[in-house]
Order: structure tokens, then sequence, then C-alpha cells
């Protein structure tokens, strides 16, 4: 298995914005979302993936809730407010344009065409 | 452990405490659950469970720093909840408040009512106050500026030596009061007022020309002072505002000036009416050198120098002085002298009556505030039952008392935008009563300090009729006022506490009232004060001299003569004659003069009549008795004996023993003898309320060329208005160039010298009158209240035999002993608070039995009005429906 790649400065909080789009969930779950859809590959320290959380619960962007698991254990629930939702759709444009450039000169044969 | 907190302090922290916990422990949950879930994860993937929870906690990565930003986080989230919800629960508070009231319109309307009149009277006064007391001076560093020498004034001569001696000041200079000048030249001829200064007034001051230059040290000097400055106000009425006006020559009183500069608007210094400045001539050949138009001194403290440091170096200073005078002065010349801030001495007579009408605002608004008060303890009554079910209902008592509390801020604020409102209106309408000569009239507005003062009043009064409410909210005991059951009974507290109320207000109004008495009693005084002569069908006009040359004391006279003659020609006219000085017009002049029969003892003081110099027809137009001898002819001209006539206060003064017709006085600095001819009765001079002076009246033909005022006593069906400009006629006929401006009835002039007292007077009355109101309401709505509480009570007694007229009787007697209780505190009140009145009364002491004898029996009848009303309703009260209602 590669050593897992430190994540690209801001994307985190649109890892867990797009998470929590059609669930509410607590904390594990959105980390163990986000390994299943990376397989591991993106190295996320869960004390980084709390304080994301608290920070966009700040700005407005997530509510929370106790709540009770499956397994009868009191965790908190996040779920996504309507700016939230903006701020995922804003992020998602940005870093798909972002990423189309950056892999555009990347992948471009040096003499150009 | 030995260390315990007060129980009051742990209070205090307990909240604080618990909420952080809480948040913390809300973060450990949520971080012990995450690692609790991962070590699952692990266990299922075949991890031993010890290893589990290590590799567990290793992968959430640091926990302390962790767990510090995540509660921290937490707390400011938290803290802004909070705020928020504060901020809820105020608007809250003003909403369900708002709601509350309008569901008692009259209670709110009588409420805002009350604080209106009170705040309102507050805020114009105080804007008054703010604009004439505490606004500072337009000047660079005001509070650097003094008077010095308030009662005194010096010549050029001792000006000099004393500025040369003196060490406390920066900068000393000084100014001559403002006296009216002819101008001529570009433009009809005009009357402006004038005032000679010192070259370097305006560095002591600070004050820049707005154009050109101001004056200079150096421009006192002869050969340089034909020069003038001009006000903002002349320059644009005269000159158009022409930007160019440096290097313009203007002709004042016959003499041409050039104009070196014009001073910006605000500049209103020695007075607002002055808008000619010319330097003040220092040449000792000058007759005015050493006597004669004096300068007011005015400085610019030295930076570490007091007040009392300057008085002290100018009391051995001016004792120096005194022996600079080329003749002897009197020993005690300058030992008044004293060292005062500029503005207080501008302020001068004002301070005392405005101090007054403050203290009387003051009382009307704590009124107003009772009055509200009253009120609120019979809505606290009916609101008992709301608030003992919102309490039922877990609503602290702190919360309730604030919301208490919030509502009667809200009954605050109302009242103050209704105050502010009046304010606005009332200081327009101050402006235009205040007496004439009031000091920085022109700068009284509403203004941002007023506004602040406003503010605080609302809150202040807001607490004062609010607290009472609050804090029995805090003690209501919910079981019994619910079970209750409606059910309103008498409460012993709230009757004391609504009898107190009102005591407090009858003591308060009986204060006020007994001010205005006192105040009215000594305007009805001095209409009564004797003049001495008749002042109806006068009328004064003031005729300046043409602007002859040099040798106008000869002309003068003829000048006069002549337009007396066409003056007498008027239809309308009974008499027509001249006078130096009319009473109550302009100050006229005591004369330093020796007495042949009393000679003056070397340093003593030399009798100084006032000297005035009339025509022989004077003393008959003002109707002032000739006592003795004879009055002048027209006989007594240049060439012959010079002859004097005194009045009876002179007579007795200078002779007391001898005759004084055939005696002989002179001018200390002349050589020739006059001789009495003639007494004449004593008159008033510039006030009703002064002492009169002695006076000397001369002929006018042999007199120094003064400028003078014609006297007209004009039949009784004669027009002013028709007579004023018959008289301008005759003027102009005479010279053309003579401007005639100040025409004034007699009465006029006599009365306006009583304005200050009537202002007080007017004023006092109004507040008065408010006070009254308010108090009588307060007491009506007391016993109309206390009548209702006591239904049972009454309904018992008449089922008992009762008749009406007892129960009439009984509310009567109780409002009676209340009143009267509030009148004995008031009268000691007022005793106590009658030094503010000092100086303001003439005629009374602080003290006047008839006006307090006048003010018990207005408070008792007013007092009975306004309880007779619910007395009368108690009379009718049926005793079945009143007992079976409860």
């Amino acid at each position: 298995m590669d050593e897992p790649m430190s994540l690209v400065k801001g994307t985190l909080d649109a890892l867990v914005l797009r998470a929590l789009t059609w669930d509410t969930m607590h904390g594990f779950e959105i980390t163990s979302w986000i390994e299943d859809r990376t397989h591991g590959a993106l190295g996320i320290d869960d004390s980084a993936l709390y304080q994301a959380l608290h920070r966009m619960e700040e700005r407005g962007w997530l509510v929370t809730e106790w709540g009770v698991t499956e397994n009868n254990r009191r965790a908190r629930y996040y779920s996504l407010t309507r700016a939230g939702r903006a701020h995922l759709a804003a992020e998602t444009t940005r870093w798909v344009r972002y990423a189309q450039i950056v892999t555009a000169v990347l992948t471009a044969s040096p003499r150009g065409t | 452990m030995s260390f315990v907190l007060p129980s009051r302090a742990r209070r205090f922290f307990r909240l604080a405490l618990h909420r952080r916990d809480r948040l913390e422990s809300e973060v450990d949950d949520e971080i012990q659950f995450h690692i609790a879930a991962r070590t699952d994860q692990l266990v299922r993937q075949g991890m031993p469970p010890e290893l589990a929870r290590v590799e567990a906690t290793r992968k959430f990565g640091s926990l302390g720093e962790a767990r510090a930003s995540l509660t921290y986080s937490a707390l400011r989230r938290d803290r802004r909840v909070r705020f928020r919800e504060k901020l809820e629960a105020a608007a809250q508070d003003v909403r369900i408040s708002w709601r509350g009231l309008r569901r008692s319109p009259s209670f709110l309307a009588v409420a805002v009512l009350c604080l209106t009149l009170g705040i309102g009277a507050n805020a114009a006064i105080f804007s008054v106050i703010n604009g004439v007391l505490l606004r500072p001076l337009p000047f660079a560093h005001p509070e650097k500026l003094v008077r010095v020498w308030r009662r005194g004034a010096v010549p050029p001569g001792i000006y000099l030596l004393v500025k040369a001696q003196s060490r406390s000041y920066d900068a000393l200079g000084g100014f001559q009061d403002a006296r009216l000048v002819n101008v001529t030249g570009a433009g009809a001829p005009s009357r402006y007022s004038a005032s000679d200064v010192t070259g370097n007034l305006f560095e002591v001051l600070g004050v820049r020309a707005e154009i050109g230059r101001t004056l200079l040290p150096g421009d006192n000097n002869p050969g340089r002072d034909r020069i003038v400055l001009l006000g903002d106000a002349m320059w644009r009425e005269r000159f158009g505002g022409d930007p160019g006006i440096v290097g313009r020559t203007v002709t004042i009183d016959g003499v041409p000036r050039t104009i070196v500069g014009v001073l910006p608007r605000g500049f209103l210094f020695p007075s607002a009416d002055v808008q000619l400045w010319t330097p003040a001539l220092f040449a000792p050949s000058d007759p005015y050198y050493w006597w004669g138009r004096p300068l007011r001194l005015v400085g610019r403290l030295a930076s570490g120098v007091s007040p009392s440091r300057a008085r002290a170096e100018a009391a051995t200073v001016f004792a120096r002085a005194r022996s600079a005078f080329p003749m002897r002065m009197a020993d005690d010349w300058g030992s008044d002298v004293d060292v005062v801030s500029l503005r207080e001495s501008m302020v001068g007579g004002a301070r005392s009556t405005l101090l007054l009408l403050f203290a009387a605002v003051g009382l009307v608004l704590l009124i107003a505030c009772v009055n509200v008060a009253t009120l609120y303890i019979d809505r606290a009554l009916e609101r008992e039952r709301e608030i003992a079910v919102r309490a039922a209902l877990g609503a602290g008592r702190g919360r309730i008392a604030v919301q208490l509390l919030s509502e009667s801020l809200l009954v605050a604020g109302l009242g103050a935008a209704g105050g502010l409102a009046l304010a606005v209106a009332g200081v327009r309408i101050l402006v235009a009563m205040l007496p004439p000569g009031t000091p920085r009239a022109a700068g009284i507005t509403v203004d941002g300090r007023v506004l602040a003062f406003t503010l605080v009043l609302a809150i202040l009064s807001g607490l004062a009729f609010g607290m009472l409410p609050a804090l029995r909210a805090g003690r209501l005991d919910v079981q019994s006022s619910l079970r209750k059951d409606g059910r309103t009974g008498d409460s012993p507290r709230r009757t004391s506490q609504s009898r107190m109320l009102v005591v407090a207000q009858v003591a308060l109004a009986v204060i006020i009232v007994s001010a205005a008495g006192l105040l009215l009693k000594s305007f009805w005084l001095l209409r009564q004060v004797d003049l001495g002569f008749d002042s109806s069908h006068v009328i004064a006009a003031e005729i300046p001299l043409p602007s002859f040359d040099r040798d106008t004391a000869a002309r003068a006279p003829t000048f006069y003569d002549a337009v007396l003659e066409r003056a007498r020609s008027i239809p309308g006219v009974l008499i027509a004659a001249t006078t130096s000085a009319v009473p109550f017009g302009a100050t006229a002049f005591p004369a330093a003069m020796e007495v042949e029969a009393h000679p003056t003892p070397p340093g003593g003081e030399p009798a100084m009549p006032i000297r005035t110099t009339v025509s022989p027809d004077y003393f008959r137009a003002l109707g002032i008795p000739l006592l003795r001898g004879r009055a002048f002819t027209n006989a007594d001209r240049e060439g012959v004996p010079a002859v004097a006539i005194v009045d009876a206060a002179a007579a007795r003064r200078f002779w007391p023993t001898e005759d004084a017709i055939g005696q002989r006085i002179r001018y200390v600095w002349m050589h020739d003898w006059i001789t009495i001819v003639g007494v004449v009765g004593t008159v008033k001079r510039d006030s009703l309320s002064g002492a009169v002076q002695p006076s000397l009246y001369r002929p006018m033909a042999q007199g120094f060329g003064e400028e003078m005022v014609i006297v007209a006593k004009t039949t009784a069906g004669a027009r002013d208005g028709d007579v004023t400009s018959q008289l301008r006629r005759a003027v102009a006929a005479v010279d053309p160039t003579v401007p005639v401006s100040d025409v004034h009835a007699l009465n006029g002039l006599v009365a306006a010298s009583a304005s200050r007292t009537r202002f007080s007077v007017v004023l006092l009355l109004i507040f008065a009158a408010v006070a009254l109101l308010l108090g009588a309401t307060g007491i009506y709505g007391a016993m109309t209240a206390s009548v209702s509480r006591r239904r049972r009570e009454i309904g018992v007694r008449m089922a008992l035999g009762a008749t009406a007229e007892s129960v009439l009787r009984l509310v009567l007697r109780e409002t009676a002993r209340v009143v009267v209780l509030g009148m004995l505190i008031g009268i000691a009140g007022a005793i106590a608070s009658g030094g503010l009145l000092r100086g303001l009364l003439f005629g009374v002491g602080t003290v006047d039995a008839t006006v307090l004898v006048v003010v018990a029996v207005l408070l008792m009848l007013i007092t009975l009005l306004a309880s007779l009303p619910p007395a009368r309703r108690a009379a009718r009260i049926d005793p079945l429906i009143a007992i079976r209602s409860e």
C-alpha cells in the first residue's frame, strides 16, 4: 500500500460537506465514508476532521444534534444547512475547474498542438 | 476544605463554571465516542482489543490540542448564541411592555404626558444653561482667559503701567464698553455700536481676521489709530460682503478711518451688538489718557498661573498704579481688583436666574415622576395577578423585575421623545423671552449635549418611578396573590406608599409655588415703585450730534434748539425737551465734584453726583417736581454765571445742614464754581430696585456739547408712530445727515428694566402651574384608587349606618391629613431653599408670611377640588353592591 497522500488545503471541508449531502452522520461515520470512497488513499487526521467540523459549525454550514447510534451509544450528529449546501456547490465548481486547468497543463504535449 | 466562597459569590460563578464544564464534557464525549467506534472497527478487522484501542488513539492524533481547540470553538459558539438570546429577550421585553401598555391607553397617555412636560421643561431650560453657562467661549484656549477687575476699568495710562508690571499674563488687553457712533459715507447715515480696544486684544483672545488683518499692538499710537475693523454683519449689510473691502474708508463720528479687516461671524466681543472695533488712542497729551473712556481689562494667563495668583499680583500692581495718576485718587481706588474667568464675568447675573429656573424644572420633573409612580402603584395592583401567573409558570423574579423596568424605561423613553419635541419648540419661545442683554443668547440650541442630557434624564426618571413596582415584583408572594382570585383588597403597605407619594408631591409643589409667589410679589412691588417722574405719554429719541468739526461744544446747543423748535410744533406734542441721559435709557455717569462748603479731605471720596445736562423744559416734560428755587431758563447760557439744579437726595447728601440754594460746587478738574439755583424731586435712574443716587442737572446751553435725547410729552390721544415719524422729519429738516435710531416710549424703557424679574416670574408661574396641575392629577389619581380599594370597607361602614355625608368627610379628612403633612414639609423645604432666590427678590425676604399663607390656601383649594370627585363617588357607594361584588 502506498503511503497516504497529504490533503490539499481546503479540500477536507468539501469532502465533509459532500459526505453529509444525503444524510446526517456522526464524526466517525464521516471518516468512514471518506475512507471508503478514497480507499484510505488520503491521510486524514481524526483530530483535524473534528476541528474542521466545529469550524464549519461556527460558520453556520453545519448544525449538530446529540443522538443515539444503532449500538445505543450517544453521538453527535452533523447535518448540512442551506449555507453549507451553497458552499459545497461553489467549492465543487471551483475544484473541478482547478483540476481541469492543472490536468490540462500537466498532460498536454510539451510542444502544444 | 477550609476555603469556602460566600454564597453570593458562589452563585455569581456557578453559571459560568457550569457552562464551561458542560461544553468540555460534551467535547470529551464526542472524542471518546470516536475512539470507541474506531476501536470496534479495528477489532472487527481482527486486531486484539488492547492493541485496537492504542491504535485508535494513535490514529486520532494530538488529543490535547484537539480538545482545547474544540472546547474553544464551542465556547465561542455558545457565547454568540447567548448574546443573540439576550437581544431577543430585550426585544421581547419591549414588545411585551408595549402590548401591556396598549391595553391601558389612559395610563400610557397620562404617564407619557406627565413625563413630556417634566422632561421637556428640563431639556428646554438645560438648552439655555448649556448655551449661556456651559458652552466654551469661541476663543483659542478659552480656559486661560480672565477678566481683571470686574467692577472697574482703567485709563490708557494706567493700562500701560499695569501691563508693564504684571507677570501673570501672556498678554493683557483692554476694551471699552460699546457706544453708539454715527457712520456716514458709503450709504445712508446710520448708527452702529463701536468699541475702542487695545491693539493686542485679538492676540489675547486668539482671534484672526476673516479678511485683512486684526489690530496690532502699535495701532494705539497717535497717527496710526485712524483705522477700523468691521464685524461680519455690518460688512455684509452695509458693504454687500465686498471681498475687496480692505483699504476703503468709512467715516465714524465725522472721523474718516481706513478699514483694515473683517472679523469672523461668531465674534461677539465685548457684546453681541458691537460691529466696529477701533484702536483706543494712547497719547499722553490726550485728555482721555488719564481719565474718561476707561478700558476694561482682559488677559490670557501665562501657563501655570492660577487666577488667584494673578489676583494677588494685581492687588500690589494696582496699589502702585494709584499713585501714578496725575491727580490724587481715592485711597481705596482699585482695592476691589479681582481676576475671574472671562466666561464667568460674561455670564454675570444670568447665572442665578438660570440656576433658579433649573432647580424649578428639576422639581417639576420630580413631581412628574412621583405622579407616574402613583399611577404605577395602582397599575401594579391590576397586574399583580398577571405577574403571579407568570411567576407560577416559571419566570424568575429577576426576569419579571427586568420586564417591569423595561416597561418603565419604555414609558420614560416615550416621554423623553415628547419632551425633546417640546424643548425644540420651547427653546425658540424661551430665546424670544430672554431679557435683553442676556449674554451669549445667540448660541442657544438643542445640541448633542442637550440630547445626551435628555437621554440621561429619561433613564433616571424611568429608574426612579420603575424601581418601586420592580422591587415589589421581586417580593411578590405568588401563592397568596393567586389565591386572592382577583379580589382587590386594600393592602396597608400600598396605601402608605401611595400616601407618601402624595405627601412628596404636595411638598414639591409647595416649594415651587412659593418661589413663584415670592417672585410675583417682588414683581408687583417693583411695579409700585415711585419713579419720581411721570413716564406716561413720553417719547424718548436719541438724536446724535451732526459730524461737526472740532468746535462742537458751541454749536451743539444751537443744533438741538433748532430741533426742539420744530419738535414743539408737531401736532400732539405738548412739551419737547432734551436731556443727556433719559432715566432707564443710556447710563448717566457720575462726575467727581468739590462742594465749596465741605471740601473733600485728602484721599477721601469726592462728591459724585450723577450729572445730566437738560434743556429748560425737561423737568416739566417728565413731571419732575421743582421743590425749591427756580428751574432753568433760556437765560442760562454760556457767558453768564454757571448754574445747576440738584435733586433732593443731592441736597440732603452734600448740604445736610444748610439750604442748598445759593451753595457752590465745581468739577474737580475745573476752576469755575457753579451755583445751585433749584432743588427738584429725586428720580429712579436705571433700575427700579436700585437705590437712588444724588443727581446734578446742568443747563444744556452751558454744557460740553454732548449728544442729547429728545423727550416729547404728547397728548393722551397722540399715536407714538405718528409723532416718531414727524420727529424724524423735524431732525432731517435741521440736518439730513443725522440718523434717528433709538426711539422708545419711556414707559417701555421702564418696563424693560424689570425684564429679568419678569422673565423669571413668567417662567416660574408656568412651572408652578404645571406643578399644580401634575399635583392635582396625582392627588385625584391616588384618592380615586384609594376609594376603589376601600369600596368594601366603605360599603360595610354604610351598611352599619354611616351616612353619605360622613363618608365624604372620611375621605376628605384622609386627604387633608396627607396634604397638610406635605404642606409642612414643603414649607420647610421652601424656607431651606430660599437662598436660591436671593438677588432676584425685591422688597420681600426669602421667607414671606403672606406668600406662604396664599400658597397654603391655594394648595388646600386645589386639593379639595382634586379629591372631591373621588370623595363623592365614595359617598354614592351602594353598600349592597359593594359587599356583594367582592
